[in-house]
């Protein structure tokens, strides 16, 4: 009898239920596994763009050559998974151009055999071997420097073999300080440049024969826990570069958050329908129940159809997600700009399915503790049918899997337990704002008529406040979807922000200034229409004390350590590049503390000194600390007396300590300086000429790195906003799907308006004043709560920086609003065309 | 006050047509209470929903009160019901969102009767649930409820009162007292009353009734 009620009849009776909620189900799930999958490609392909810039999987450097019990420990550690190795060593260097008699700074890039296991060397004509000397195109470009001419690298002379067109390597390596060079390993060691003591990138590359994240990881901890010395740096591919990085962070993050909205968004469906079906069907289960079939036997029959309902869905949802994804793979990767694999690897998919399925039993728990809790005999006895009430701990099972899977899906506790919290947030906020907003309408209408001043309104006020937790579960439902939709639009703006490029870029990073270079460089750019910019000295300092204590760096955790600490690791450098100056760029914010007073320090009190905010949370800085630096050998003394916060992306000569005008102005130093955006023409002509003058001043063609830079950008905006728009669809079919579901429940309340001599426009007017108020309500509260969430979420979580933007804030309101609307009107239609005659006994 | 000519009713196409009233006649007097009778599926409640103007007839007229609403558009139909005709459901059919006081007040501020809230209040200790006045049709009992339903019925002196089944949802005991009371209101106000039912000795203490079987009058 229970398998003939549940999966026949039950089936054949409401088909319009069940397909909606399979097809609630099929959306909310086939977006997770549908983002789960672009996400996997995108980040796949993306984390092979990061092998590129690293060459390998896993890259040990330090600025020394590592000793040799050092390289020993790395044999050893990688001795049991089997592996290509090669070295590369990086370092500056001046070297000669015989034929022009000119000298420059370049980046040798010494190499071995095999370089490079990930991306390409793409020569202008021949191909890379690694045994020739290379110059790259920039450098090729400054200095003429043809096939078969002559540089003298250290002691060494070799000719040139090539020039390379492209380093895939060198995509997002941010400032590269100088051209670069490529030469075998061998040959370096005899240019005499690698001394005792010279310092550079020395790297050892690794690439794993069967590459796993697992091995890759056992590696990394293995390698922490045997070379304990934190000058040792383990690079891994997504962090091989920070900008790279920082950009595969925010979109792994952004779109598993995505794909947990729009998760969020259908089981609130679920819920919501499986509640009204309950309702519907309760004087059956009743009957059930009074001929024999105990309430376990019920709630196991739901169980058992919703179990079938949800493993027919992800059939269909299997059987149509290859095919649909071989379509869109072109499409996606034309738009997300990134080449996506139509392949779907079916077992992958799958592995979502569990957590999907267990979350969306937990979700009907609190209905089937409710159905429990019924009285079922009384029922049949009952004028009007009600189920148990809920309790809070009935939705505990749903919260905390819903916790562990916003984790699991975030990669990061912090990440997860943020955005859950801000959920829950949203959640008692909304639950706060509906009770506190029906307890101040019932006041408003105590004691008065209908009139309110039409009948229509009366009734909808009315409707509002007493609606009990129909109605409060329904604005829950709708603030918390504006609440998302909100989220995703202002995070993605907010990302947006901090990734677009000042328009007025600089053209050039002009560095290694000497001193005695500047007046008359200076005045070259300005003979030739070009003058400089942002004229800035460097100097190279090591941080040595703080209040007079030697100054430490935190020791690391040699086993697993998050991504959040990772990038503390990263930051935690004493050795960095300062300027001085009395003023701020327009790229720079004092967030505490004062500016620097004018007219420099006075011989009676330490230089102040500014730090940059990121840095001074990682060094454990703070306003009024004593720090001293060890500048060439002479120490120097300051007080920290702000902290900034820096725009990098504006590509502006700025640095983490800024030190007020003093003595320091005495210390070596070169400088830095920009050219603004100009004609090209302009920009190569001051190139030339500089180089001719100045052979020692080096060139980063800033525009050309921008354009590398944007073209990243641009692919991370085009996935979070194919994402966003993904969820956003998920959203709005479901909440389609609640307000339908409400206006349906009224069938009979506004047949009996009609046949009490309400018109159909009247009735209408009345839905929509009702279910007006509560959708703008609602999506007000929502697109506010949204905003706030963002930006917490952004800044905790992205780093990104305040923001407000209208835009987004009022057009998805309005779009929404308008959908609402239309969604209600139409959702109405049938039950405002209902006849009255339904209302009588026989019908 | 109300005259039917050859009223007819059928539901469904082709083959699966039934036709549920087959040329109805009838004539109903001011103030009569007119007992309508018959098995389930005779057309009690067909006839009802189309005196009513709850529904439309296949052919046939149907006057009431000098009024042809047979040929009355569905806007002016639900304009007419507004001002002449009240109905009593067996299901009470009371608005869930709205109180007693609220449900009996709504056909009266619908129509913007002058002190429409005094005369629903009177109406509510009429019917003697003044004390229930407040409460949710979910916080009243059936016969609470129905009470609150005659209570609306009347609330604008309906020139017709059409009444189906409502004792039907009741136990015996509180069934006789809605009836009591429902023909007590019918006639302090001298309200012309439709009863529809299957129970005879509910439709013995009604001025006339008439006999419906598969569709037409006995």
């Amino acid at each position: 009898m229970k398998f003939k009620f549940f999966f026949v009849k039950e089936m054949k009776k409401f088909p319009f239920f069940f397909l909606l909620l399979a097809f609630t189900l099929l959306l909310g799930t086939m977006g997770l596994v549908g983002i789960s999958i672009v996400t996997g490609q995108v980040q796949e392909k993306l984390k092979n763009n990061a092998n590129e810039l690293l060459t390998s999987d896993i890259a040990v450097s330090a600025r020394r050559e590592l000793f040799p019990a050092e390289q020993e420990a790395l044999a050893r550690i990688f001795a049991p998974y089997p592996h290509q190795h090669y070295k590369i060593i990086d370092i500056y260097s001046m070297i000669t151009h015989l034929r022009e008699k000119a000298t420059r700074l370049v980046e040798i890039r010494a190499t071995e055999e095999q370089f490079p296991f990930y991306g390409k060397m793409t020569l202008r004509s021949d191909k890379f071997e690694n045994e020739n000397l290379y110059v790259s195109k920039d450098l090729a470009d400054l200095w003429q420097v043809k096939e078969n001419d002559d540089l003298q690298i250290g002691e060494l002379v070799m000719k040139v073999k090539g020039v390379v067109e492209d380093d895939s390597s060198m995509g997002l390596r941010g400032f590269s300080l100088a051209p670069r060079i490529y030469l075998p390993l061998s040959k370096l060691l005899q240019t005499g440049l690698i001394k005792p003591g010279a310092t550079g990138s020395f790297a050892h590359h690794y690439k794993l024969k069967d590459y796993t994240q697992d091995k890759i990881q056992n590696i990394k901890s293995s390698i922490y826990r045997e070379i304990k010395d934190s000058a040792v740096k383990i690079t891994l591919p997504e962090d091989s570069s920070e900008q790279t990085g920082r950009v595969i962070n925010t979109l792994t993050n952004f779109m598993a958050l995505s794909a947990l909205i729009g998760l969020i968004l259908s089981l609130v469906g679920v819920f919501y329908l499986y509640q009204s079906h309950l309702l519907a069907r309760l004087k059956d289960l009743c009957l059930l129940n009074l001929h024999g079939l105990t309430k376990r036997e019920i709630v196991t029959g739901i169980i058992a159809q919703f179990s079938f309902i949800f493993f027919v869905v992800m059939l269909t949802e299997l059987a149509l997600i290859v095919p649909l994804y071989k379509i869109l793979a072109p499409l996606l990767s034309n738009n997300l700009g990134i080449e996506l694999n139509g392949e779907v690897h079916i077992l992958s998919a799958l592995t979502e399915i569990p957590f999907l399925f267990g979350l969306s039993l937990f979700i009907l728990v609190p209905l089937l503790l409710g159905l429990m809790r019924t009285p079922m005999g009384l029922q049949l006895k009952a004028s009007k049918l009600s189920m148990g009430r809920f309790r809070f701990w009935d939705f505990l099972p749903f919260i905390f899997s819903l916790w562990l899977f916003s984790c699991y899906l975030s990669h990061s506790f912090r990440t997860g337990n943020l955005f859950f919290g801000s959920l829950l947030l949203v959640f008692l906020l909304s639950t706060l704002v509906v009770r506190g907003g029906q307890l101040l309408l019932r006041k408003m209408i105590s004691g008065k008529g209908l009139l309110l001043p039409t009948i229509e309104n009366g009734i909808a006020l009315r409707g509002l406040t007493r609606s009990g937790h129909k109605l409060t579960l329904s604005f829950l439902s709708l603030a918390m979807g504006a609440t998302l939709i909100s989220l995703i639009l202002q995070l993605d703006r907010m990302i947006l922000k901090e990734f677009a490029l000042d328009p007025k870029k600089p053209s050039l990073f002009i560095f290694d200034i000497q001193e005695e270079q500047m007046e008359p460089l200076t005045q070259h750019a300005k003979e030739i229409g070009a003058p400089l910019a942002y004229v800035t000295p460097m100097i190279r300092a090591r941080l040595e004390k703080v209040n007079d204590k030697k100054y430490v760096k935190k020791k690391r955790s040699y086993d697993f350590r998050s991504k959040e600490e990772d990038e503390d690791q990263r930051f935690r450098s004493n050795s960095l590049n300062i300027t001085y100056r009395n003023f701020l760029t327009d790229s720079e914010k004092i967030i505490s503390g004062l500016p620097f007073p004018p007219g420099g320090a006075p011989d009676d009190r330490l230089p102040f000194i500014s730090l940059e905010k990121r840095w001074s949370e990682r060094m454990d800085l703070s306003i009024g600390d004593k720090l001293t630096f060890d500048i060439q050998g002479v120490e120097f003394e300051g007080i920290v007396h702000n902290i900034r916060e820096v725009k990098w992306t504006t590509f502006y000569p700025n640095f983490f300590v800024t030190v007020e005008p003093s003595m320091i102005e005495a210390a070596p130093k070169t400088f830095l300086a920009v050219l603004p955006s100009g004609p090209k023409d302009t920009k190569l002509m001051f190139q030339r000429s500089s180089v001719e003058k100045f052979p020692n001043i080096s060139f980063i063609d800033v525009e050309e790195l921008v354009g590398k830079l944007s073209g990243l950008f641009i692919k991370a905006r085009q996935a979070i906003e194919v994402i966003s728009w993904l969820s956003l669809a998920v959203g709005l079919v479901i909440l389609y799907g609640l307000s339908h579901d409400q206006v349906y429940r009224r069938y009979y309340d506004l047949a009996l308006m009609k046949s009490l001599g309400f018109s159909a426009t009247r009735l209408r007017l009345n839905l929509l004043y009702e279910f007006g108020a509560l959708f703008l309500s609602a999506m007000s509260l929502g697109l506010f709560l949204g905003w706030l969430m963002a930006q917490v979420v952004g800044k905790e979580v992205f780093k990104l920086s305040l923001s407000v933007d209208w835009g987004r804030i009022l057009y998805p309101a309005g779009l929404l609003t308008v959908l609402c609307l239309v969604t209600i009107l139409a959702s109405s239609w049938r039950a405002v065309r209902a006849r009255p005659r339904e209302l009588l006994s026989d019908s | 006050m109300m005259k039917v000519m050859n009223l007819r009713k059928s539901y469904g196409q082709g083959e699966a047509k039934v036709e549920v009233l087959k040329g109805i006649n009838l004539e109903i007097i001011k103030g009569e209470t007119l007992a309508l009778i018959g098995k389930s599926g005779s057309g009690k409640s067909t006839l009802l929903s189309l005196l009513a103007g709850l529904d439309k007839a296949d052919t046939g007229e149907i006057f009431v009160q000098g009024h042809k609403i047979s040929s009355m558009s569905e806007r002016e139909l639900t304009h007419f019901r507004a001002h002449h005709m009240g109905i009593v459901f067996q299901q009470f059919h009371l608005v869930s969102t709205l109180t007693a006081l609220e449900n009996v007040l709504l056909p009266l501020e619908l129509l913007k009767r002058e002190g429409a809230i005094e005369t629903a209040r009177n109406l509510l200790e009429s019917v003697g649930l003044s004390h229930r006045s407040h409460h949710l049709p979910s916080e009243l009992s059936g016969g609470e409820s129905q009470r609150v339903a005659i209570a609306r019925a009347v609330a604008i002196k309906p020139a017709i009162l059409f009444a189906d089944e409502p004792s039907g949802n009741l136990d015996e005991d509180t069934g006789d007292r809605v009836m009591e009371l429902l023909f007590k209101m019918v006639a302090d106000t001298g309200t012309t009353l439709v009863l529809v039912t299957h129970d005879q000795d509910l439709a013995k203490k009604c001025s006339r009734i008439i006999h419906l079987e598969h569709g037409s009058l006995l």
